[in-house]
């Protein structure tokens, strides 16, 4: 109120200055708010040497400032790819959050940032295939607290991209840009043996839509004869079969929960005679069967060490294996491992109760037990990555590290499977989100390696602290 | 006392090999004859375990395990390479590196020169006795003299799992739902009856401080089953003291038995274990202040999670006290915004009789070695952890002389593994339990 008081005085400019910032935030308010509001605005007497509020000049066109590209190059790190081979020692140049180069003794912009990874490891960022608590609910861009802890943990964790509902969203801490990665992953199909009534209409709906298809394909053929043929009415295409038409046409694969080998084969049937693709989620009996649903091309998102006993009472075989993993690979069925839970919750959510490794915190242990299994080290590797991607459709953008594709990377002080690897780096669409020395979650546990650190110094009160927090503080000045 | 664990082992040498081996087979003691019953059966059942069950048949007399490192455990921490290890009636013979060692003729080789030899885990919290379920009774607040020996229930599908993750001894507890739950058994996870599965009993005595009984049905406090287990415990003591008083001629009134307080004569007597449910600051600082501080009873600090570890310099006084960590392994100080490996603060406060349990089967027993990665992940170190989840377990019951660690006269129990334990990518091949293989993954599809 001082500020905008009728004194003239000797900081009378300053204060014409701030009133003008002031009056500008004000009218973009009104603005905003609709035209009329400016007409109402004036309820105060305006200090007469004030000038109008007028809105900054617009640049000329021509004059207009590109955006900058914003370049991020990773150095010297043991790269592996996931898709191809494993890289030692090349450069990987980002460009924008994507990647532009991949190579040894890369020339590189003036201002591009430097990461350099020496002596450390550089995975492609992991994927979640389900998630919880990283991302909002409902659509993450809204949903999401950037800034959420949850966040900071699954980065930590080496995750960068994780499916939220049925969006994969990408874990861009601090900004909302570049966070959707796909909507719409897939449709939700249910087939199981508890709802045989619901079996037969899923089958029937199927078969109707798939003679409309067929009256379609006819239509098409007709018109060339008579090209006032009537179109077949596909009016009635809403809800259940609006979702059997994408399955049909191949738009989208069905996610179904499934483990039996009952139910499994049921799915596998349903795949070949219709020629839809379908992932099962659960599936510890699918060794089992994976020939089978190796034919019907199925992909399967599993829990290597899922742990179900026999079914004595069973004519077949029954119950989990560890080598499920490695059977179903062997079979030509893509895997992707997601994380067995806890009484604290389930595994594909973040528990800090304290029931380590059995949450998305530790996913990539996960696929270590599916090596245990048999899978080769690369491969289980991919099960957190490229395959995963796949199985999600998004592989296009993530899941490798290839050129073209977006810049999310996990950079470890060790092999990714190993016990004793942590993240050092997380890196997701060419920013550093996650720096483990800056962080300070898990930044005392072998602080450059070193497994003899002494324990961190205490403090209270609880203070976020250091340069990392500040740089990402949203009322930072730029 | 002790009376199940001790008879079985001498009544295991007196058997002879085809014995044995028809032990495994039948898995039934009545089975068990001398030599006079007809040698010609004998041999057949023999040819018929070994075409029936080929990868069982090792029980013979003599084998010998030639690996590729051999982790001894020992007190002098000897590690192995080019081994070879030479079991004998069940007992560990020979150990030594492949050059020094006479492997005896007629012996089984079992080589496998990548891999590397390990003692049998020892869980020191285990709760599913045969079920799958918690093994409790809510009787009274306080129940000493329940007995776990009568829920054991070998052959269970939990006993394979716990093989095939390297896992032999295990002491059975009860929960923690009242301040004192009854008495714990040792038992391997062998094949077989009663006599060839317990160890120990009583191995433990169950004592909750808090973070459990206070279910009970009226509510009780911190404050109040502090008082309740130090009644029950200075009673005890009164009692052993009376029959301390009457044994050395000091009082000429004999006491009356009590079936009640006559069990914690031996853990008085430093015999047997009070295997403590305690877990944050004040709840640990109470475990090692009364039951060992003013008791005098050898304490096993069980889950010792959350911030327990903040009592790491009060534990420097009371060095007999086994601290094991688990099933949580990280702590989230909100303060420190920190997340911390909770062993690895114990191992940081100089605590070094540390150890490792899954509390199963609230993690299943299976990973216990997971437990200990967990541990690692979080800070701890390899060697440490392996030590955690084996001698220290041993010591903590006081069967050190058996299990735990691998030399001459110590009991066969070993895995052998395709690397290092810890590593949940390592697959346990071959559990040994008494000299007898109880699990041979190589040519069978792994639960585990």
């Amino acid at each position: 109120m001082r500020v905008i008081s009728h004194d003239s005085s000797t900081a009378k400019s300053r204060s014409h200055c701030i009133l003008l910032c002031l009056l500008s935030l004000f009218a973009a308010i009104a603005f905003a708010s609709g035209a009329q509001a400016q007409e109402r605005r004036p309820r105060r007497p305006q200090p007469e040497q004030a000038p109008p509020a007028e809105p900054p000049p617009a640049p000329p066109a021509e004059e207009k400032q590109e955006v900058k590209d914003r370049w991020l190059a990773v150095l010297n790190g043991k790269v592996h790819t996931a898709s191809g081979p494993v890289l030692d020692g090349v450069t990987i140049l980002c460009r924008n959050g994507r990647i532009a180069e991949i190579g040894p003794n890369l020339t590189l912009p003036d201002d591009c940032e430097q990461l350099d990874a020496a002596g450390h490891f550089v995975y492609p960022g992991l994927i979640a295939v389900r998630s919880q608590g990283i991302h909002g609910g409902g659509s993450p861009e809204d949903g999401t607290d950037v800034f959420s802890f949850n966040m900071s943990l699954a980065l930590g964790a080496g995750i960068t991209t994780a499916v939220t509902g049925d969006t994969a969203a990408k874990l861009t801490y601090g900004t909302l840009e570049g966070m959707i990665v796909k909507r719409g992953l897939f449709e939700s199909l249910s087939y199981n043996s508890r709802d045989p009534a619901g079996k037969r209409r899923v089958r029937e709906g199927l078969d109707r839509v798939r003679q409309h298809l067929r009256d379609v394909a006819a239509h098409e053929e007709e018109k060339r004869l008579n090209p006032e043929a009537k179109a077949p009415d596909d009016k009635w295409i809403r809800g259940p079969y609006a979702t059997y038409l994408r399955l049909l046409k191949g738009e989208a694969a069905a996610l179904v929960d499934a483990n039996s080998a009952w139910e499994l084969l049921q799915l596998a049937d349903l795949a070949e005679t219709y020629g839809i693709r379908i992932v099962v989620r659960g599936a510890y009996e699918a060794w089992t069967v994976a020939p089978k649903l190796s034919r019907a091309g199925m992909a399967a998102i599993i829990t290597p060490r899922q742990r179900v006993d026999e079914n004595t009472r069973s004519n077949r075989p029954t119950g989990s294996t560890i080598e499920n993993a490695r059977i179903l690979h062997e079979r030509g069925i893509r895997v992707a491992v997601t994380p067995t839970g806890s009484l604290f919750g389930p595994g594909y959510g973040i528990s800090l109760g304290g029931l380590a490794g059995r949450d998305l915190l530790h996913l990539a242990l996960e696929a270590a037990f599916a090596v245990r299994g048999g899978l080769s080290n690369s491969e289980a590797i991919k099960t957190v990555t490229i395959d995963a991607a796949r199985i999600l459709g998004i592989d296009s953008r993530v899941g490798s590290i290839e050129v073209g594709k977006d810049a999310d990377f996990v950079i470890t002080d060790g092999d990714l499977l190993h016990y004793m690897t942590l993240v050092r780096w997380t890196v997701v669409n060419g920013r550093i989100a996650y720096d483990k020395d800056k962080e300070g979650i898990y930044s005392h546990i072998r602080p450059g390696g070193d497994v003899n650190a002494p324990p961190p110094d205490e403090y209270w009160p609880r203070r976020l602290g250091v340069e990392w927090r500040r740089s990402r503080d949203v009322n930072a000045q730029p | 006392m002790n009376r199940l664990g001790n008879q079985s082992p001498q009544e295991r040498t007196e058997c002879t090999q085809g014995e044995s081996e028809m032990r495994v087979n039948c898995g039934q003691r009545s089975m068990c004859m001398n030599q006079r019953s007809g040698p010609a059966l004998l041999c057949l059942l023999s040819l018929f375990a070994a075409i029936c069950f080929p990868h069982l048949a090792v029980a013979q007399e003599i084998s010998a395990y030639r690996v590729g490192k051999i982790i001894t455990m020992n007190e002098k921490d000897e590690v192995i390479n080019n081994a070879v290890l030479i079991v004998r009636d069940g007992k560990i013979a020979e150990i030594g590196k492949a050059s020094q060692v006479q492997i005896p003729e007629g012996a089984e080789v079992i080589e496998m020169s990548q891999c590397w030899l390990v003692p049998g885990f020892v869980e020191l919290h285990n709760h599913s006795a045969g079920a799958s379920t918690d093994l409790h009774d809510y009787v009274y607040l306080t129940n000493p003299d329940l007995r776990t020996l009568e829920s054991v229930n070998p052959g269970t599908e939990n006993f394979k799992l716990a093989r095939a993750g390297g896992v032999t001894s295990a002491l059975l507890i009860s929960g923690s739902g009242t301040n004192m739950s009854g008495l714990g058994t040792v038992i391997k996870f062998a094949e077989g009856q009663m006599d060839d599965v317990v160890l120990k009993f009583p191995g433990s005595i169950k004592i909750a401080q808090a973070g459990n009984p206070e279910r009970y049905w009226y509510r009780v406090g911190r404050s109040f089953m502090n008082y309740n287990t130090r009644q029950t415990l200075a009673a005890a003591q009164k009692y052993h003291r009376a029959w301390l008083d009457f044994e050395s001629g000091k009082s000429t009134e004999q006491p009356l038995f009590d079936p009640i307080y006559d069990p914690f004569r031996d853990l008085f007597r430093g015999k047997f274990i009070a295997s403590m449910h305690t877990q944050q600051f004040q709840v640990v600082m109470m475990s090692i202040l009364m039951i060992q501080g003013e008791f005098g009873i050898k304490t096993v600090l069980d889950h010792s999670t959350f911030d327990g570890y903040k009592n790491a310099p009060t534990l420097h006084d009371h060095k007999d006290i086994v601290t094991i960590v688990g099933p949580r392994q990280l702590y989230f100080d909100p303060t420190q915004r920190r997340i911390f490996g909770i062993a690895q603060r114990w191992w940081q406060g100089a605590v070094r009789t540390l150890g490792i349990n899954t509390d199963s089967p609230v993690i299943p027993q299976e990973e216990l070695s997971y437990q200990a990665a967990m541990a690692c992940y979080y800070g701890w170190r390899t060697y440490e952890a392996i030590r955690g989840l084996t001698r220290i377990g041993a010591e903590a019951l006081l069967l050190e002389d058996r299990i735990g660690s691998l030399s001459p006269g110590k009991d066969a129990d070993f895995c052998i593994w395709s690397g290092d334990p810890i590593d949940p990518r390592s697959v346990c091949w071959i559990t040994v339990i008494d000299g007898k293989v109880v699990r041979d993954a190589r040519n069978e599809l792994r639960r585990f």
